[in-house]
């Protein structure tokens, strides 16, 4: 289960989203660039250039190298994308949320969680 | 005796400027626009004004690829015009597309700041501040190569010079860079009006000085309350107030002063003679709501403003400066779209009438 | 399920008979505490998936009047502020804490957001223009995050809680428990049954010798074979 070590230095928000998304979530504050030389971002842009490829390597940097992230979240037109990944994501930590955009308002039918929840129910 | 041989040179121009502004979309037009359920409506009802520049919109097109199309039009016409132009309205017609050029050097610098491929963000810059040898300035690697291609290559040398060394570039937030830059431009253009033979004392400069004396106080006011509060001191930030217009030198010297919004507000009451002295009793109030019925904004009356003393400048013979008024109610009429697009779309139709609507 | 290599070792006393008892007794007793600890965590459970339908929902109308503030800064901007807003960012001002919830004996993470003071890298954004509006769209957006982070609370909560009642309410535990059971009651029974079938094999055996006695005169050991395997099989059950 959830040890201490899992949860307590994942002190960072990360994002994959359109453009619109990521800027407005940057402007809460949720943006960090670790330092140099290594220097990470939390966050990707995506848009209709973007590899699918290059989505699913930012979930996988997010959710299972970097430490310090404690929720991802998504565009859920996005998770779309790489549904099969979240589908079989079950760690506590970090959790991934998948968020509406401008564009696609939220659809509770495609989240993975929540399809989770209706079929524990049976409903 | 301006006007004695204006249209040797420049008839045929201010004719197709004149026309442009009457093909500006009517208050009739903006009421059919808010009608609209769809983009796609929208889009349609569009159709007369900007037909072959939204014809390769896919259906239902983001506002964004709307926006962007709706200027490719302004662009395509500023162009047209900018070929027919000769002599001193050419050069005038330049000093139009510097501002647009100071923001596309703030993001090659950002850019190259950030050791981003610069050549991505060419497609991010604005078309008007466009110039030939902006993929040189994508070459640079480091800040002052950009630097010193910048001087060379740009006409905004001269609002460097003097004002902002490389090291600037790389210690100073990228918008205290820009809007340095734009105080400089905005004297320089001044003083390019009121100066130039061809201009001086014609209704040029007269129209010209009034649009650019309103935009250098507009911009002295919104620093002050955007900087209230930030990093931004007291002495860095007057030195970002444009040493003209009408609230130069007394006004700038008690808005240099102001500690808070009150503050800003008594200056531009006590100073301001265009009726925007008062404005609402909190900054940026385009959220409603706290502002009781007058939900417009202070930047909103700005835009208000601009646009009367716009459309003011049609009323005029013989000036360049419809021009200028003529780009600036274009991008108002874009702004305009692409307001009621993102109301469309984001299903937020009572906030729909907050457009400006000028004809 | 339970294999005959479980099977416990049951001597056919009344102590054993009692000693049976009580521990059918004590499985009783674990059985209910489980299940009021698995029901505990199943109400728990569902309040918390309702409380995801319904903050989910929120979300969506959270997000979609942030997603509007951010049409509002292009508005009175006048373009696009997307790039400088990328490259500005630098440290994030808003982050995560993690605190503990104790449910029936589970721990249950939940974040909680903070805001750091100091760093803003957006504090300049829209200087010349808008930044009045980039900074309200700044607050409302940190109030949809703040929603968001509400959110994750709660789904985190669902994935630990869904993994914890799936071990103590495993079907197959219910399942093995209920067999335990049965099984108990199966030897006790076997047990009494047992002594009553002995008795009623010795007697048979008796009989068997006796005829089997008259028949071992004529033909040699088989039956003798017969006889040892019937003895062997008394050996196995006791």
């Amino acid at each position: 289960m959830a040890s201490t070590a899992d949860y307590k230095d994942r002190q960072f928000l990360a994002v994959i989203g359109d453009e619109d998304s990521v800027t407005g979530l940057l402007l809460a504050g949720i943006g960090h660039v670790t330092d140099p030389p290594d220097s990470q971002k939390n966050f990707l842009v995506v848009d209709n250039k973007t590899e699918t490829s290059a989505i699913e390597a930012a979930f996988e940097s997010f959710t299972e190298q970097r430490k310090d992230i404690g929720i991802v979240l998504i565009n859920q037109h996005i998770a779309e994308k790489i549904r099969h990944r979240i589908d079989t994501y079950t760690a506590a930590f970090p959790t991934v949320l998948e968020i509406p955009s401008k564009e696609h308002p939220y659809d509770p039918e495609k989240d993975s969680v929540l399809r989770r929840v209706r079929r524990l129910f049976g409903e | 005796m301006e006007g004695l041989f204006f249209n040797v040179n420049n008839g045929y121009t201010e004719g197709i400027v004149r026309g442009y502004r009457n093909g500006l979309l009517t208050s009739a037009n903006y009421s059919n626009l808010t009608q609209c359920e769809t983009i796609d409506d929208l889009k349609l009802q569009l159709g007369p004004a900007y037909g072959d520049f939204l014809g390769s919109l896919a259906p239902n097109p983001s506002t964004s690829a709307l926006a962007a199309k709706t200027t490719d039009k302004l662009v395509s016409e500023f162009r047209y015009v900018r070929a027919n132009a000769t002599g001193s309205l050419g050069k005038f017609m330049d000093y139009v597309t510097y501002g647009y050029m100071i923001d596309n050097v703030a993001l090659l610098i950002t850019g190259t700041l950030h050791e981003r491929d610069t050549r991505e963000l060419l497609e991010r810059c604005h078309p008007l501040g466009w110039f030939e040898t902006m993929p040189v300035l994508c070459v640079a690697t480091n800040i002052e190569e950009l630097y010193n291609s910048v001087l060379i290559e740009t006409p905004l040398a001269p609002y460097f010079k003097g004002s902002l060394s490389h090291q600037d570039l790389d210690e100073l937030n990228i918008e205290i860079v820009r809007n340095t830059l734009y105080k400089n431009y905005l004297e320089d253009f001044y003083q390019f009006v009121n100066s130039h033979p061809e201009m001086a004392g014609t209704p040029t400069a007269e129209v010209m000085s009034e649009i650019l004396e309103f935009e250098a106080d507009r911009r002295a006011i919104n620093i002050t309350l955007n900087s209230l509060g930030t990093e931004l001191n007291k002495g860095d930030r007057k030195k970002l107030y444009p040493s003209f217009g009408k609230l130069y030198p007394e006004g700038t010297l008690m808005l240099s002063r102001a500690d808070d919004f009150e503050g800003s507000r008594t200056t531009r009451a006590s100073l301001m003679p265009q009726g925007l002295g008062g404005g609402p009793s909190g900054p940026g109030n385009m959220a409603g709501g706290s502002g009781g019925h007058d939900s417009r904004s202070l930047e909103d009356m700005f835009y208000e403003k601009e646009m009367q003393i716009s459309k003011n400048a049609f009323t005029r013979q013989f000036t360049f400066a419809i021009v200028y008024a003529w780009v600036k109610l274009r991008e108002q009429e874009i702004r305009n779209i692409t307001w009621i697009a993102e109301c469309i779309a984001q299903n937020q139709k009572e906030r729909i009438g907050n457009y400006i609507s000028v004809f | 399920m339970s294999g005959a290599g479980d099977r416990e070792a049951v001597f056919p006393t009344r102590q054993s008979l009692g000693l049976m008892k009580s521990k059918l007794k004590g499985a009783e007793t674990g059985h209910s505490l489980l299940k009021r600890k698995s029901e505990a965590l199943t109400k728990r459970f569902r309040e918390i998936t309702r409380r995801i339908d319904e903050a989910k929902r929120k979300m969506g109308r959270v997000m979609q009047v942030a997603a509007f503030s951010l049409a509002e800064v292009s508005y009175a901007v006048g373009g696009d502020i997307g790039y400088q807003i990328q490259e500005s960012a630098r440290q994030a001002r808003f982050r995560l804490r993690t605190k503990q919830e104790n449910v029936s004996g589970v721990l249950l993470p939940a974040f909680e957001s903070y805001q750091t003071e100091g760093n803003n890298d957006f504090g300049l954004t829209g200087l010349g223009k808008g930044g009045q509006q980039v900074q309200r769209c700044r607050e409302t957006y940190a109030r949809a995050v703040e929603t968001l982070v509400e959110l994750a609370s709660l789904q985190t909560a669902f994935v630990i809680l869904d993994e914890v009642i799936k071990v103590v309410n495993r079907r197959d535990i219910n399942s093995e428990l209920d067999e335990l059971d049965r099984e108990e009651f199966y030897r006790l029974k076997k047990v009494a049954n047992k002594k009553q079938r002995d008795t009623a094999a010795a007697d048979a055996e008796l009989k068997k010798k006796m005829q089997a006695e008259d028949k071992n005169s004529r033909s040699g050991g088989g039956a003798a074979a017969d006889i040892l395997a019937e003895n062997e099989d008394d050996d196995v059950i006791f």
